[in-house]
């Protein structure tokens, strides 16, 4: 492989430390229903040892911007691209393959949103790392690095023997192998060889370095959504990893990420895309305090947080911006409230903020620092529900009592062992209520769900729904396939009718009237479920839910995979069905800010049983449980440098006997009556039921 | 895993119990007398009860089958009323010409579904073209692609011989029956060249239908192997696209080809006696249908039962392999929770 030793930009030398420099990239798909322009002109330089932000709604070309440094976009699909990519001087676009390969082994890191997927699962996460071009004993300590307890046994284990955060650290350790230098490595391999370098007799005589090096990592990591598949409690943990890694190794980060909080807490710099353009560009801090977009103001008011501050109205009204037919002028005009004709000419150019900020602003009307802007700002929300008097002889629209569910699980050899999923839940959802159930991934969460619908037997316990509404009508979490793909929207409605046995004169008018509910009208009503968006989709089935009557909506994750705006949007359709249609909800979420915006009263369960339950407000104020503690500290917010405090390991497995409180090995204040006894799940010093000794 | 290859064998045993149970069953329904066969049809009335005695013929058929299973585990068939020798005798003469044939075949049709899996996946030129024909291929019969081969290779060309698995100046003088390998063993290349130009027009007339079958299916789930987040976690890592195909794509994609395979096995040894009969080789498909044609049912019912255990004990090794491809598969009944 031939590498011409003058493009090698080695850092440090000319163009001012510049890591990674892109000029005017366009990339441009073509699909069967038209091109959609992925990028359109985006220029950026990241510099070493700086960690990047890229923010934006899903479909704006972030992961495209990630694949393209990384010089993979051709290999995945064909695009057009124009513009230029070079990494450490090396052109990533049409440079040699081989050249743009070792760059990716030498000089790059990659971590991608699923760590499962991201993983090959057929072979040991040693090989995987071994194929960075690293030796065993660099492997290990690379591993130990992203902070994987026991390496050398992690080494000889499959990745689904690993844990979604162990997963994702192993990914991170991966990508922490190369040298920084391709020239050095090369010259390194060939040791043994007699030394005839290109780069010249010096070259023969400069010490071979083996021994481990600040140098001896990647210059830039990519990451698409590092954090994204991960618990709030691990999701800390990766973050405050990233910045250590950036402060020892002096790497550089681009950090792709959908959420403004995650980017707030490590970015030094922030670049906002939408419609495949950068709308702003700076230093986190004014990005993020003082944002001048429009669009970047509203991306901040609609972001859920679990301080209790929550938009009033429709941040950003309208849909995202459909790929396949961007407006000639700012993409973002169909939504923005300050938008005048000027906007719809063309797309406004990038220039220098007013006054003492610093970066730049794509937009005609810059909000001007400090601009309260009526539609966007925050208020405090005050849970007056909760203090309302229930009707009288309401009754409740569920009522779990005692309910647990253990599975047989194969142990490590060959004996069974017990998997208690759901241990002793006790849960009541008054009528018009609306309750939520928090905790990390595997704590039982989707167990009671199923159990609460009747999809699935409790062994013990009883679980009872409102005399008169029927089976609670259930809302996964991957709505939009449990749609049927070949009939219209109102098709399926209509459907659903009928089951329940609604006259044929009736059915179609009614259909409408629910959907009209959830905000589709009759074009989406006529639509396949494909040619909805995702929000779309969604409603969609929540209208379907409706159409059975039902006194209970039981909804799994349901803005897990949504953005912020459209995550409001659905959570404020779900409030408001319940206040209209006096549906109760019960909502599972591990998205705590979510929780906080939809529910009166919070349920906080840890492997399987429920740790503390109070009103949403008293609960995120004063929560009395650690774990509670934890894991409202651990969710990030948008301080920009605030890393949030993580609790400590993950979530453990819920196989085998149990003594004593399972929170105690994570728990920060855990004493010896923990270990021994198991607390009850009682009211305590606070006037509410918390299960901590200690509370 | 050894728990999962204990099952494995155990369900191995209760499909041949089943096999067994069927051949016996059909044996004891034909109109076809076996004792009066083994008599002759001129022996008196005394001789054939006595020969029916001897071999338990009047004894009630729960009886009768318990015998047989007991004779067929000590490998006793009884006697081909064709050759006069125990079947099983027949059946080791003639299995080497058979396992030689079905196995090179079988390697041959892995290769190829192999190579052609991969350089159809990767969409090179000419491979759709290359696809068509060789789906026009696999779909032909067996017999009609083997005159076929035999027209070009031997009549037009006479590049290789027609016939049989030696020529006249050649004779297999053992040991093992294995002709590449006695050919080794003697350490004489002529009769090794001879062999493999005697194999090669049957064995890969066996092997393009499987071939064709496992490429196909390997195609399709590479291509979807190749779209997976592990794959572009290997391109970032810097590998180059052969290392991603072959030491990440195609293992994962393996799981489908190998299933593919194991069904294949059984129309592989349907075809050996095709073959055989096309080709005259002298193995057990030709023995097999020598046998239809003269009502001999012992032997057919020997080499029902064998051609069984090898279909069984071949896609046990199947089951065995993908369990090694995929440690997932190693664990037995994950939580659903
Ligand atoms: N291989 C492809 N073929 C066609 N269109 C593509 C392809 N890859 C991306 N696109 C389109 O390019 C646009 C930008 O996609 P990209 O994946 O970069 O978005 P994103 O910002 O990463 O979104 P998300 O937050 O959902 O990951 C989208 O409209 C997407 O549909
Ligand atoms: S350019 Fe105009 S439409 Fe675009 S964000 Fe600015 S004000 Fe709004
Ligand atoms: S009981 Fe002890 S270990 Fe458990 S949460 Fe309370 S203080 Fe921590
Ligand atoms: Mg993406």
């Amino acid at each position: 492989m031939e590498i011409e030793p003058a493009t090698i930009d080695s850092g440090g030398n000319g163009s001012g430390n510049v890591v990674a420099s892109v000029r005017d990239l366009e990339v441009e798909f073509k699909t069967g229903k038209g091109i959609v322009r992925a990028l359109r002109g985006v220029s950026l330089d990241i510099h070493a040892g700086e960690v990047v932000a890229l923010v934006g709604e899903s479909g704006s070309g972030k992961s495209v911007f990630g694949m393209s440094l990384l010089g993979l976009l051709q290999t995945s699909a064909r695009p057009t691209i124009r513009g230029q990519v070079h990494v450490a001087g090396i052109d990533m676009l049409h440079g040699a393959g081989g050249v743009r390969r070792r760059v990716r082994q030498e000089l790059l890191g990659a971590v991608f949103q699923d760590p499962l997927t991201s993983l090959n699962p057929t072979m040991r996460v040693g090989r995987q790392l071994l194929e960075r071009g690293i030796d065993r004993e660099r492997a290990l300590r690379q591993l130990g690095e992203a902070g994987v307890p026991d390496p050398e046994r992690r080494f000889r284990q499959y990745p689904h023997e690993l844990s979604g955060g162990l997963r994702q650290r192993v990914m991170i350790a991966m990508a922490l192998g190369g040298r920084g230098d391709i020239d050095q490595s090369r010259r390194r391999k060939k040791r043994h060889a007699p030394v005839v370098d290109l780069a010249g007799a010096e070259a023969a005589e400069l010490p071979v370095t083996v021994a481990h090096d600040a140098s001896d990592a990647p210059r830039l990591i990519v990451a698409d959504e590092p954090t994204t598949a991960l618990d709030v409690s691990v999701q800390a943990q990766v973050v405050l990893l990233f910045d250590r890694l950036r402060r020892e190794h002096g790497c550089a980060v681009l950090l792709v990420t959908h959420d403004l909080g995650v980017a707030a807490s490590i970015a030094d710099r922030v670049v906002v895309l939408y419609g495949g353009r950068v709308c702003e560009v700076g230093p986190a801090a004014s990005v993020l305090r003082d944002p001048a977009h429009p669009y970047t103001k509203a991306l901040l008011a609609a972001r859920l947080s679990v301080d209790g501050t929550t938009v009033r109205t429709d941040p950003m009204p309208g849909d995202p911006p459909n790929p396949l037919a961007l407006p000639p002028g700012c993409a973002f005009a169909p939504r923005c409230s300050s938008a005048t004709v000027e906007c719809e000419v063309e797309p406004p150019e990038l220039t220098p903020r007013a006054r003492e900020h610093a970066g730049e602003v794509a937009c005609l009307h810059p909000c001007s620092v400090g601009e309260a802007d009526a539609s966007t700002s925050r208020v405090a929300v005050t849970m007056t529900r909760v203090a309302s008097p229930r009707p009288a002889g309401a009754g409740d629209a569920l009522e779990l009592v005692d309910v647990s569910k253990t599975y047989e699980v194969n142990g490590g050899g060959l004996g069974k062992a017990k998997l208690v999923a759901v241990d002793s839940v006790t849960l009541t959802v008054p009528a018009r209520g609306s309750v939520a159930l928090v905790g990390e991934s595997g704590c039982g969460k989707t167990t009671t769900l199923r159990i609460a619908t009747g999809l699935l037997q409790p062994d013990r316990g009883s679980v009872r729904w409102a005399p008169d509404g029927g089976r609670p009508q259930l809302i996964f979490q991957d709505c939009g396939s449990s749609l049927t793909p070949w009939m219209s929207i109102g098709m399926q409605v209509e459907e659903r009718l009928r089951m329940l046995g609604v006259p044929k004169g009736q059915r179609q008018a009614k259909a409408l009237d629910y959907l009209g509910r959830v905000g589709l009208d009759r074009r989406a009503s006529e639509s396949k479920p494909r040619e909805l968006s995702g929000g779309q989709r969604q409603r969609a089935v929540i209208a379907r839910a409706l159409a059975s009557d039902p006194k209970l909506l039981v909804c799994d994750e349901p803005v897990s995979a949504l953005d912020a705006s459209l995550a409001v949007r659905v959570l404020t359709l779900l409030e408001s069905l319940r206040d209209d249609l006096g549906v109760a909800l019960l909502v599972v979420t591990h998205d705590l800010a979510a929780a906080r915006r939809i529910a009166d009263e919070v349920a906080v369960m840890y492997l399987g049983a429920i740790v503390e339950q109070a009103p949403a407000d008293v609960l995120f104020e004063h929560p009395s449980h650690p774990y509670t503690q934890g894991l409202i500290a651990a969710s990030p917010t948008t301080e920009p440098g605030r890393l949030s405090p993580t609790l400590a390991g993950e979530a453990p497995s819920a196989i085998g006997e149990r003594h004593g409180c399972a929170f105690a090995p994570r728990c920060p204040v855990a004493t010896e009556v923990c270990v021994e006894e198991t607390p009850e799940f009682k009211v305590r010093g606070a006037g509410l039921p918390v299960a901590c000794h200690h509370a | 895993m050894s728990r999962m290859i204990l099952v494995r064998i155990g369900s191995l045993m209760v499909v041949l119990l089943v096999l067994t149970l069927a051949v016996f069953m059909i044996k004891a329904v034909l109109p076809a007398d076996p004792v009066r066969a083994a008599v002759g049809a001129q022996a008196s009335e005394e001789i054939v009860q006595a020969k029916r005695h001897e071999l338990g013929y009047d004894k009630p058929l729960p009886n009768q089958y318990v015998r047989f299973l007991g004779n067929v585990m000590h490998g006793d068939f009884g006697d081909s009323l064709r050759t006069r020798r125990p079947v099983l005798d027949d059946i080791n003469r003639y299995a080497p010409a058979t396992i030689e044939l079905a196995l090179c075949a079988a390697l041959l049709a892995g290769f190829l579904g192999i190579l052609l899996g991969l350089w159809s996946a990767h969409g090179g030129r000419g491979s759709g073209s290359a696809r068509v024909t060789m789906l026009a291929f696999a779909s032909a019969p067996t017999f009609f692609l083997g005159i076929l081969l035999l027209l070009l290779f031997y009549g037009r060309l006479h590049w290789l011989p027609a016939s049989g698995r030696l020529s006249n100046k050649h004779v297999d003088s053992g040991p093992t029956g294995f002709l590449i390998i006695d050919s080794l063993i003697h350490r004489n290349p002529g009769e090794l060249v001879d062999a493999l130009q005697h194999l090669a027009i049957p064995a890969v007339c066996l092997a393009l239908g499987p071939a064709v079958a496992i490429g196909r299916v390997l195609r399709s789930s590479l291509l979807d192997v190749m779209r997976q987040d592990y794959v572009r976690t290997a391109r970032a890592k810097g590998l180059s696209e052969w290392m991603v195909v072959l030491r990440h794509a195609l293992r994962n994609a393996s799981g489908p080809a190998l299933s593919m395979a194991g069904l294949q096995v059984g129309l592989l040894l349907a075809g050996v006696v095709v073959v055989e009969l096309v080709f005259a080789w002298p193995g057990l498909g030709l023995y097999t249908q020598q046998s239809i044609q003269q009502a001999d049912f012992p032997a057919i019912i020997g080499i029902t039962l064998v051609l069984g255990i090898a279909y069984v004990a071949i896609n046990a090794i199947v089951d065995v392999m993908q369990l090694v491809a995929d440690p997932r598969l190693r664990v037995v009944g994950r939580a659903v929770a």
